[in-house]
């Protein structure tokens, strides 16, 4: 069984990339789940220091999501994807493949038929993607599938990307560094890009407190689905 | 308040501070695009950094076999090699070998700075002139250094015209070079006047005793050149076995300390002066000193070494890149630290000073990892930080906000308690 883990973010505050991560799964005609009771996947407890805690989550994921005998999970939240991934193997045996929206959906790019959008773009690299995943090129490939669209790089891009701020409970503590923070790649962009892509909730809710546009690569595709 | 409620006052500050903030991204900019330029022109650095790293773990896994080599070597060249605990030990031998009411020239080390020396041997009567330029700068102005390679990195060059006119009683404009020319005239008679002068080393070759320092300005040749007692502060974890391994280091210390392919002096210093020219009779103490104290200073690497995951903290050449291309430093600078700057540096201050002293600091990590990828020797900072991290949340540091959290998600499902 296939589940979409939507990840707090998006189920709280980044409410359309959820909607938008579903258009597309349906579009593709894929067959799939979600959880009314996801809960938390406990990457914010083991960025900041409370292993117990996040250990017993960690615990009680595995047991609910061995019992609904979930095999692929799905996350539009890199932050989810690392901590299912990586952290939850530091622990246990993990019996799912966890993969990121970006990586799931270039599979099925051939199904993709997408209309033409006249825009520049460029793409913002999440550190739990990027950095700590290695994911790097599939989200750029997804962007270079519509049709039309200019896409610049960043000055700073892929394993050299600047940081948006929220990461490691930093916005929880200290709010006004995190939006300082977020400010130092918004100042980096070209001043004709119309959109920053990025690929996880927090940046798209970091970068979008500084007056610019920011997309998910999952808002993205859905606006521009025939 | 709370320590999180305070710190987060300070970076506000640091935040608004335009003055800190100019002089900071300043050094950025010049910094990342000379870095960028020199690695492009080297590629062979690229080699040397990889064996630099293999250098380090071997070093670090033998350190008491090599202090006990170098000091041996230091000893047979007629120089003063001493152990040193902790900063009570190494600040009671340095005191004994000066005495009280002395002029002491330094320049800069960060080993120094690490065990309060200055304060110290300043409580005791003595003068101490830092002449690093931007120890120099800061030390006029009573602030802290807030960069390992620039410690003035904070002030920009309208304020420090402000601080040299008052130094020097006459209004001094913000040309750079005008403010070069003051320091440099200022300081000129301080090096050969002083009783004894104080350097740091940033690597040491345990098989001829040899310290190496690494500089720029020339300061720190005279300052253990001039003076007639030479006294180098070196932590124990800047030993490595060969002169072959300390010159690995030598090459790639500059490139990423300041972009610059050498720098512009590199001492080697074996021995105090000496000459044998006269009937071949070995004499110390010809134009250099004829004094040479080496303290090793362990405060804390030992205890380090054991810990599996912080143990490579200490591979860390001090290079200072990882703080100019950290998003978080540029924003906050000096506040994010406490002896030690950025993430390494709160790794560093833990061990050196205690982990209370940078419980609230470690909170400002983002853990985006974008140190560890620039890093020669990529140290993974990120992940010693969510190590020390835990450590502190068991010994109960923890702000009210990540407890909050932490409760939201255990009795709601989700951090946000909706």
């Amino acid at each position: 069984m296939l589940l979409y883990w939507k990840g707090c973010m998006s189920r709280y505050r980044t409410k359309s990339i959820v909607k938008s991560v579903e258009k597309i799964l349906s579009y593709l005609n894929i067959n799939y789940i979600t959880l009314e009771d996801e809960g938390c996947c406990g990457s914010i407890l083991y960025r900041t220091g409370q292993i117990k805690d996040a250990i017993k989550i960690t615990e009680k994921n595995i047991e609910k999501l061995k019992s609904l005998r979930i095999k692929e999970i799905i996350t539009s939240c890199p932050g989810c994807f690392r901590t299912m991934l990586k952290d939850y193997s530091n622990y246990y045996n993990i019996p799912f493949q966890v993969y990121h929206f970006s990586q799931f959906l270039l599979k099925f790019k051939e199904k993709l038929k997408l209309k033409e959008l006249n825009a520049t773009v460029t793409y913002h690299d999440p550190c739990h993607l990027g950095r700590h995943m290695g994911v790097y090129e599939e989200p750029r490939e997804i962007i270079k599938l519509v049709p039309k669209l200019k896409f610049i790089e960043m000055k700073y891009n892929r394993n050299k990307a600047l940081c948006c701020g929220y990461g490691g409970g930093v916005r929880s503590v200290y709010p006004e560094v995190a939006i300082e923070v977020s400010k130092n790649i918004v100042n980096e962009i070209d001043n004709n890009i119309d959109f920053i892509i990025t690929s996880c909730p927090f940046c798209k809710y970091s970068l979008s407190s500084n007056r610019v546009n920011v997309l998910d690569i999952s808002e993205l595709i859905a606006m521009v689905l025939e | 308040m709370d320590i999180f409620d305070l710190k987060r006052e300070e970076f506000i500050k640091w935040i608004n501070d335009e003055n800190r903030r100019k002089g900071i991204s300043r050094a950025v900019s010049s910094y990342v695009s000379a870095k960028e330029y020199v690695l492009s022109k080297m590629p062979e650095l690229e080699k040397i950094r990889k064996e630099v790293r293999k250098i380090k773990e071997k070093s670090i896994d033998n350190i008491f076999e090599l202090l006990k080599i170098a000091m041996e070597n230091i000893e047979e060249s007629h120089g003063n090699a001493y152990f040193a605990k902790n900063s009570i030990e190494a600040r009671k031998i340095i005191l004994d070998i000066i005495g009280e009411n002395k002029l002491i020239v330094k320049s800069k080390s960060l080993t120094s700075e690490e065990i309060e020396l200055n304060e110290f041997l300043e409580e005791h009567g003595n003068k101490v002139i830092e002449t690093d330029l931007g120890e120099f700068i800061i030390q006029l102005r009573k602030e802290k250094p807030t960069h390992i390679i620039n410690p003035s990195v904070h002030v920009p060059r309208e304020e420090v015209a402000k601080t040299f006119s008052k130094l020097i009683g006459r209004e001094v404009k913000p040309e750079i070079k005008e403010l070069v020319k003051i320091a440099r005239e200022y300081l000129r008679d301080k090096f050969f006047k002083a009783d004894v002068g104080i350097t740091g080393a940033n690597v040491i070759a345990a098989n001829t005793g040899t310290l190496f320092i690494i500089e720029n300005e020339g300061n720190a040749r005279f300052v253990s050149n001039a003076p007639p007692i030479h006294i180098c502060i070196v932590g124990i974890e800047k030993i490595v076995p060969t002169l072959e391994d300390a010159f690995k280091i030598v090459q790639i210390l500059p490139p990423y300390a300041t972009g610059i392919p050498m720098s512009a002096y590199v001492s080697m210093i074996t021995s105090p002066s000496r000459t044998a020219d006269i009937e071949k009779t070995l004499v110390y103490g010809v134009h250099g000193p004829k004094e040479l104290h080496v303290v090793f200073l362990d405060n804390g690497r030992s205890e380090v070494i054991k810990d599996p995951i912080l143990k490579e903290a200490l591979y860390c050449i001090k290079c200072g890149g990882c703080m100019y291309e950290c998003p978080v430093y540029r924003v906050v600078g000096g506040s994010f630290g406490y002896n030690y700057f950025g993430g390494i540096g709160i790794i560093w201050s833990a061990f050196t000073s205690g982990m209370e002293k940078i419980a609230a600091t470690i909170d400002v990590c983002t853990k985006c990892g974008r140190c560890k990828e620039l890093c020669p020797l990529e140290i993974d900072v990120p992940k010693m930080i969510e190590y020390l991290k835990a450590k502190l949340v068991e010994k109960g540091y923890i702000s009210k906000r990540h407890k909050e959290i932490r409760d939201n998600i255990i009795n709601k499902n989700n951090p946000f308690g909706e």
